[in-house]
């Protein structure tokens, strides 16, 4: 176990940094790091506006999307990695010639997703804190505590996907039923109680409060549901060869209104028959946004009247956005080299199907906007939602062309894209504050993304594309 | 004649690589073309560098009258190419994929034509197939049908009978040479050389991106000579220089 192990995690590291050089992505932790311990220094200032307990809960509910995220991507299968990263041969795809059972592989593949990511991310985060709680006056030993319970929410939410994608595999109605379940439990739970149920969220609780039961609960919790997963999981099929009816051809002539028709129409069938479309839209969309609005919902009082439906459609934009990147991670370039077609026209192609897909964060914040906040909310968020994810898609589109899974380890993409979106973000959440009105101004974006979009034909026509 | 592939000091380097080193050639229409080498060689390069599909870092390249630089899109419009690895998209049928193709080079008669592939490369039974569950030999078949079913003037392809059984590498050599002998001309990247001495009328040596010679199969062969033989004996040299 250890060789594969060292392997793997040599594999992870070559696979980023061979991309865009060593010292840019050794310097991907360093930048969180930095960005942490300066950020510490405003917490005095921001906790006039937010309680530390809201900004402390804040980050428990990202940490638990990255492990959503970071599960979600480990587990795309052997044909998008390979459409990814090139005709790669994987080790996580070598049980064929190397006598390792995939189990065995497989069990490798998530330790070492845990120890990498935890290196890449959380501990960059938590130790930024750690340096600077001296200057702030914060005993280490609740810095301390901070980066063990973010551990836990990164690992609960690393766990969730590998249990559920297990389980997704072997059946669908089942891993489907345990989420409707969930999800109903919740809600009776809420109604019944009169509590949000993400305040039982345990890292959370025992940032709040430490015990050692609770610790050993949660650590159970966490290790139940990693050898679950491991036993559940089941082997993606090879060598099949079922037949499917010819759907392309009617399906490009529905869209041949479209410029690139063929394209869409591709994408499409991709996303329908690899059944990513399903489970991302499950893993990478609607669990983390229903996750998110329970851990928001508790900020309520922080924010103004509808600015909780604010804050959450821009968040959900964000979340849309990157619906892009599903609908990229299926080729590069490489499959369209022999034909004439431009890296431009395949962009444009991969944006026509993303803006279709923005029915599905469309329906989904409508109905949250008109649950929570009336109806008289629902065309502002549908407005904010939409224009924030088009906009940071086009900007995705602009800084990493076909590939923002992967350029997003680039620190130099990373930070421009956390200007770019993060000065829209701030922009229209506080116009939005004053009136949800003014929500509707976020179509104003829409300029810059066309621009952005423009931009980026030009600017991947010009380089030799990647995946060739 | 006419050359329909021409280069001049054509370069491209990958950072410390120099994977085409002032590559001067001229292919004529209505040749069969082979393009020999060893691995890493730069033959990919060449072929990716002529279809526009990567930028050359010195010198140009023209293809059909048109810069392949410049103008990458417009060769990709008129040739027909077979990329080193076979990659037809995972999530469409092996029909599918063809028609695909069809509909971006705006070929009318798609399914006819798609229909005479199956049969002559012998795979009818995988049209409905899924790509990424087909062997590597029926992607290779699929790939050479996406090549040639707009019936182009001039054809790039490389490594083409690679992962075909003997009976199939026999028909698609006769095809090439059906193909050529129709006035279409065929540019051939291969490290199999008693193919290329069966097949080809013209061919170039590359070793390590620099060009050692080009010139005619006819005149390697004429006094009992073959051409694995000048090829080693000419590439040991060229290693060693």
């Amino acid at each position: 176990m250890p060789d594969l192990f060292s392997c793997l995690m040599k594999e992870e590291w070559r696979m980023h940094s061979t991309m865009f050089g060593s010292i840019s992505f050794a310097l991907f932790p360093v930048m969180i790091f930095g960005i942490v311990f300066m950020g510490s220094f405003l917490l005095p200032l921001l906790s006039v506006a937010f309680p530390a307990g809201d900004l402390v809960f804040l980050a428990h509910a990202s940490f638990l999307l990255l492990g959503f995220m970071v599960g979600g991507f480990g587990l795309l299968g052997n044909e998008m990695m390979n459409r990814r990263f090139g005709q790669a041969s994987l080790l996580v795809y070598s049980s064929r010639s190397l006598p390792l059972s995939e189990r065995f592989i497989f069990t490798n593949f998530v330790v070492k997703d845990i120890v990498y990511y935890f290196f890449l991310w959380v501990l960059p985060f938590g130790g930024g804190y750690i340096a600077a709680s001296p200057f702030l006056g914060v005993p280490l030993s609740r810095a301390l505590l901070l980066l063990l319970t973010l551990s836990l929410s990164f690992l609960l939410g690393l766990c969730v996907v590998f249990l559920l994608s297990s389980l997704y595999v072997r059946s669908k109605a089942a891993c489907l039923l345990i989420v409707i379940f969930l999800g109903i439990a919740g809600g009776v739970y809420t109604i019944w109680s009169g509590t949000n149920p993400t305040l039982l969220f345990p890292p959370y609780l025992l940032y709040s409060a430490f015990s050692w039961m609770m610790f050993l609960g949660t650590t159970i919790a966490v290790v139940t549901m990693f050898l679950a997963s491991v036993v559940l999981f089941s082997p993606e099929g090879t060598g099949l060869s079922r037949t499917y009816r010819r759907r392309l051809g009617r399906l490009a002539r529905v869209l041949s209104f479209l410029p690139e028709s063929p394209i869409v129409a591709k994408d499409f069938l991709d996303l329908s028959r690899s059944g990513i479309g399903i489970g991302q839209a499950l893993f990478s969309f609607v669990l983390p946004l229903v996750v998110i609005w329970f851990f928001l919902s508790l900020l309520r009082s922080s924010f103004p009247p509808n600015g909780l439906v604010v804050i959450f459609s821009l968040t959900a934009g964000i979340i849309a956005s990157t619906i892009y990147t599903w609908v990229t991670e299926f080729d590069s370039f490489g499959p369209y080299s022999c034909l004439p077609v431009a890296v431009s026209t395949l962009i444009a192609g991969k944006m026509t199907t993303f803006l279709f897909l923005q029915v599905l964060p469309a329906v989904f914040i409508g109905t949250v906007a008109g649950i929570s906040a009336g109806p008289e909310m629902i065309a502002p968020a549908i407005v904010l939602c939409l224009s924030i994810s088009i906009y940071a898609a086009a900007v995705m589109a602009f800084l990493c062309g076909l590939s923002p899974s992967v350029l997003v380890y680039d620190v130099r993409v990373l930070l421009t894209y956390l200007v770019l979106d993060g000065v829209a973000l701030v922009l229209f959440a506080a116009v939005s504050f004053a009136s949800s009105l003014y929500a509707f101004l976020s179509v104003f974006l829409l300029f810059p993304a066309y621009l952005l979009f423009r931009a980026a034909g030009a600017r991947w026509d010009a380089r030799d594309p990647a995946g060739i | 004649m006419a050359a329909v592939i021409e280069t001049k000091g054509l370069s491209k380097v990958y950072g410390d690589v120099t994977a085409l080193d002032s590559v001067s050639l001229s292919v004529e229409k209505g040749t069969l073309f082979g393009l020999l080498g060893p691995n890493g060689s730069g033959k990919t390069t060449m072929i990716k560098v002529l279809t526009g599909q990567i930028r050359p870092t010195g010198g140009f390249a023209t293809v059909l009258g048109l810069d392949a630089e410049k103008e990458g899109i417009r060769v990709r419009e008129k040739v027909g190419i077979i990329p080193e690895q076979e990659s037809p998209p995972s999530f469409l049928t092996a029909m599918e994929y063809l028609e695909f193709v069809g509909a971006v080079r705006k070929i009318p008669d798609i399914g006819e034509r798609a229909e005479k592939w199956f049969e002559l490369l012998e795979f009818g039974d995988k049209k409905d197939v899924l790509c990424k569950d087909l062997s590597r030999g029926t992607r290779q078949k699929l790939m050479f049908a996406q090549a040639f079913i707009h019936e182009p003037v001039l054809a790039l392809i490389d490594e083409p009978l690679i992962n075909l059984d003997p009976v199939m590498q026999d028909v698609v050599k006769e095809f090439l040479s059906d193909y050529v002998r129709k006035g279409n001309t065929i540019f051939v990247s291969t490290h199999i050389l008693e193919v290329a001495e069966e097949i080809c009328s013209r061919f170039a040596i590359l070793h390590k991106g620099k060009l050692l010679h080009a010139g005619s199969v006819a005149d390697v062969t004429a006094g009992g000579g073959h051409l694995p033989g000048f090829f080693l004996s000419l590439v040991r040299k060229g290693g060693h220089a």
